[in-house]
């Protein structure tokens, strides 16, 4: 057994003795018999070094991401971090501590945190930030909630190209809430939102918000957002935006959103197989109130020297309960602090600088890909920055993408719902160049997208 | 007093911008003109050394469980063993995609298959999810869970209401009503469900009463079955918070009390770190009326391969993106394999001990609301302090110059004044005599030192009403605030 439980020789009879009972059983007297179980029937406990033997054996089983030539991206980065960050991390000051209600024993990271929401209100151009949720898709969710807690109606807009899980986390959101989604639908040649049916869908007054993500669900930047604003009128509207994209993008809040969330891995942390991530938020001052999560606020202490809080917890579950605007509590501090790292190594302008260069490898990408026989790269025709869609004009995503991990490429990701009986779409791939994206994985992804399509072509 | 925390005076990354603007970021190509920052990100410029002297000394202004013990209640502060985080770093383990497909990825399905299989036996329910982010995340996927089965049922708009004891963490009600229940508090009695109470409660309109056992106030729900009983017989469910399963592994199970569904804190009990208030892991265990509704995908075993199950007609589908928060996954698997079935057993019994022993040594300066025998945590009122014109406030902070973590206070709310205290199972015998002895000299001390802690910190007492009045929530606010008000010395601002 391990050494994480004090065990000196007297310890436990000590305790015992004090207490005055003979056997720590007395302790649990006021359980029930019936209620009580015999065993847990697990295996017995191991020591450390055959813990680490066993999951190295099981990890062993994961080909990570470095044996292959990866485009995967969508909300989740494989960017590399530089090492300053986990060290950073690391500091178990930071990781092994507590949620700062404790204020005056928790500055190190209650400034961090303020840190944090200072970066994300710059890029968003927005005005207050919160100190992280979930990850982006609850916060798209939290979004929603937002929205009808500042404007009236039922139903909330989002595009028919978010991606599926993203979907399916909103309508969540919206049923506890007795809401509704209504899908916009997509330009086919362009994948941008129709700003008609926008217009139709406000037509009903019973519209309380929209959302957008930037780059879009096929990796597009969707011009449209930009005249977004002015069809909602006083209708709120969210965006949904990668914060690398922000470093080069207008902020936002300067063409109108209300609310702007986004997925802050990238931004300091491996993929880890899809968690830990970072919800990010921010709002309007107006709305402040009704903000979801903890939110940290600069004040003095005693001495009138500088000093940080929690504040406006009156919003929160512990204070207002069933009232609360959020019934988030433990939220991601730890990797909100990587964000801000992150950023302050690599730097305002390294961080556009490496926006530029992943989108300068992604039109090398597209269109050597455009250049396979049978793929249509990029399938739509609108910017794009390090992600974009191909579709496949035969075979299927899941054999096309199966071919090229036999060369060790990841070819992307498929766009479908992989839940059974929803429709077969077209066979669409989002691809994502990325920072470690070189010509030679650009020449093995084309090579092996030839020999697969030219197979599939075989195959018909 | 021995303790001193480190004070640096940081100057503000934000007064380290430069005052005119950067020029504006590169044209990236393809990119309309129209779409582009016009200003570059407002953010300094530093080098390596400037950045990790910043973030290591704002480091040595916390504390953590690696410098200092945590009586914080409900919250389980336990050591966070390094084996976990040399593990979670591995390339096979952080260096996985979500998007990659499943044969490349059989290594992290297998970790999430054997946690759950080691959960359902920890939790005596069939079924479980590893898809919450956090425990309060789980406990509103497990209601929208129960509201899809009432749907199902065709009794969504009856059974609209979710019953807790006044002594239930804040997030039950909040997820309760996110999901689109009202809540209705039953009173407790000496710190218990008040079963007469409870049963008053029940009726045809009942989804789900949550409860967590042992309650906040550290006791053990010894009338469970009767509860479970008078629930179910009511056609409700029951729904665990396992927030304080810390007492109970290898005792009792949430299945075996007859809860329908449960939630765990996989950074409470199974020792993933706080990380500063997140991340957290989240577990969801379901029994077989609910079990059908649990998230999507399932990770199954098929032969020697695993899958991610998609087909699943009645879950309620995704509540994040992914599935769930694999790092700290990996580090609960590590800790619950090193622990085995003795080893978990041990820590509930001895967290257990670690709180009766502390209960009793402190329930010489403080009185204890409730019968004393407890489970892994224990209330104290601090009224008595009031005679002196001392708040339980004041003597949370006076702890915190002890070098030692205050304890939860001012909940559960049905006591005056109240802390709620818990050092779990690898706090030893010496480390709670130290707690014991700094509480002693705090309790004991002056009203003028209580109202004057704490003074070993970085900073002294923090004025948080002005926090609250004047929301200062990011560098620009600081800003305009410095700008506007004409005595810089009652302004914050760097120093």
């Amino acid at each position: 057994m391990p050494r994480w439980i004090s065990d000196e020789p007297g310890e436990e009879a000590a305790l015992l003795e004090y207490l005055g009972i003979p056997s720590v059983d007395a302790l649990f007297a006021d359980v029930p018999k019936k209620a009580r179980i015999g065993r847990i029937g697990i295996a017995a406990g191991l020591e450390e070094p055959d813990v680490v033997a066993h999951i190295d054996k099981i990890l062993d089983r994961n080909r990570p991401l470095s044996k292959f030539s990866s485009f995967l991206g969508g909300r989740i980065s494989t960017r590399y971090s530089p090492a300053a960050v986990d060290s950073i991390l690391s500091r178990s000051e930071f990781f092994t501590s507590y949620t700062p209600y404790q204020a005056e024993a928790s500055q190190g990271m209650l400034r961090a945190l303020f840190e944090f929401q200072s970066l994300w209100v710059e890029l968003t151009g927005l005005d207050v930030a919160n100190a992280s949720l979930y990850d982006g898709a609850t916060a798209s969710g939290e979004a929603l909630l937002l929205c009808r807690r500042i404007h009236e109606g039922k139903k909330f807009l989002l595009p028919a190209s978010l991606p599926w899980e993203e979907k399916s986390v909103l309508a969540n959101y919206a049923s506890g809430a007795g809401l509704t989604l209504e899908e916009v639908p997509f330009d086919p040649r362009t994948g941008r939102l129709e700003l008609d049916a926008v217009r139709q869908a406000l037509g009903g007054h019973d519209v309380f918000g929209l959302l957008a993500d930037l780059p879009n669900g096929f990796g597009h930047v969707d011009e449209g957002l930009w005249d977004l604003k002015g069809i909602l009128g006083d209708v709120p509207l969210v965006v949904s935006a990668d914060p690398l994209a922000l470093t080069v993008l207008e902020p936002p809040g300067s063409f109108g959103a209300d609310v702007v969330v986004g997925e802050g891995q990238g931004f300091g942390i491996p993929p880890s197989f899809g968690g830990p991530l970072l919800g990010l938020f921010a709002c309007r001052k107006e709305h402040l109130r009704s903000a979801p999560g903890r939110i940290v606020g600069a004040t003095v202490d005693s001495e009138g020297r500088p000093a940080f809080a929690l504040t406006l917890q009156t919003r929160e579950q512990h204070i207002r309960r069933s009232r609360a605007t959020s019934n988030i509590c433990t939220n991601q501090s730890l990797i909100a602090l990587a964000f801000v790292v992150y950023a302050s190594l690599v730097g305002p302008r390294g961080l556009a600088n490496l926006q530029t260069s992943i989108a300068e490898k992604a039109r090398t990408l597209a269109s050597a890909l455009g250049s396979v026989e049978g793929i249509h790269s990029p399938r739509f025709d609108s910017p794009y920055l390090g992600e974009f869609t191909i579709e496949l004009k035969h075979g299927t995503a899941d054999g096309f993408l199966d071919r090229l991990r036999r060369r060790k490429v990841l070819g992307g990701i498929p766009l479908a719902d992989p839940r059974p009986g929803t429709p077969v779409g077209p066979a669409r791939i989002l691809v994502a160049a990325t920072d470690a994206t070189t010509d030679r994985d650009i020449q093995k992804y084309v090579k092996g997208a030839r020999t697969a399509m030219a197979s599939v072509g075989g195959d018909r | 007093m021995t303790f001193r925390q480190a004070r640096w005076d940081e100057p503000n990354v934000w007064d380290l911008i430069p005052d005119a603007p950067e020029a504006p970021p590169p044209a990236v190509p393809g990119i309309p003109e129209r779409l582009r920052r016009r200003e570059a990100v407002r953010w300094p410029e530093l080098s390596e050394l400037e950045v990790v002297r910043h973030y290591t000394r704002l480091s040595q202004m916390n504390f953590g469980i690696d410098t200092s013990s945590y009586a914080l209640g409900s919250c389980t502060m336990k050591y966070n063993p390094k084996v976990s985080e040399l593990l979670a770093r591995r390339k096979g383990a952080a260096e996985l995609h979500p998007g990659q497909p499943e044969a490349t990825v059989q290594g992290a399905l297998e970790i999430f298959w054997r946690l759950e299989k080691i959960l359902t036996k920890v939790t005596g329910l069939p079924e479980v999810s590893l898809q919450p982010a956090a425990g309060a995340h789980g406990e509103y996927a497990a209601l929208l869970m129960v509201r899809a089965y009432f749907r199902d049922k065709g009794l969504l708009g009856q059974r609209s209401e979710v019953l807790l004891p006044d002594t239930a963490h804040g997030t039950n009600p909040a997820s309760a009503a996110m999901a689109g229940f009202t809540t209705r508090e039953i009173p407790s009695k000496d710190g218990c469900v008040d079963l007469a109470a409870l049963r008053a409660a029940v009726n045809d309109r009942t989804a789900c009463f949550m409860l967590t056992n042992p309650n906040t106030a550290g006791l053990f729900e010894s009338d469970i079955l009767e509860i479970t009983e008078t629930v179910h017989a009511a056609g409700g469910m029951l729904y665990y918070d396992g927030a304080n399963l810390n007492a109970i592994m290898g005792i009792t199970t949430p299945g075996r009390m007859g809860f329908d569904v449960a939630h765990l804190n996989l950074h409470k009990t199974f020792a993933t770190p706080h990380g500063g208030g997140g991340p957290g892991a989240g577990v969801l265990a379901a029994g077989e009326r609910l079990a059908p509704y649990l998230p999507i995908p399932r990770i199954v075993k098929t032969g020697r391969k695993f899958h991610l199950d998609y087909d699943r007609p009645k879950s309620i589908g995704k509540i994040k993106t992914a599935y769930g928060n694999f790092g700290l996954d990996l580090r609960a698997y590590a800790f619950a394999i090193s622990h085995g079935e003795e080893g978990l057993r041990h820590v509930s019994r001895r967290a257990v001990l670690n709180s009766n022993y502390l209960g009793k040594k402190l329930g010489a300066y403080l009185p204890r609301p409730f019968r004393t025998l407890v489970k892994h945590e224990f209330v104290l009122s601090g009224a008595p302090l009031k005679e002196r014109g001392v708040r339980t406030l004041d003597l949370a902070k006076r702890l915190l110059d002890e070098g030692v973590h205050a304890p939860t206070i001012y909940f559960p709310s049905l006591v005056e004044e109240s802390l709620m205290i818990e050092l779990p199972e690898t706090e030893s015998k010496w480390a709670l005599d130290e707690f014991a002895a700094a509480f002693e000299r705090a309790v004991h001390d002056t009203p003028e030192n209580l109202h004057a802690a704490p003074r070993n910190l970085s900073v002294s007492r923090i004025d948080e009403v002005r926090a609250a009045r004047m929301p200062l929530l990011s560098w620009k606010d600081l800003r305009a605030a410095t700008a506007k008000v004409e005595t810089p010395s009652t302004v914050p601002s760097s120093t």
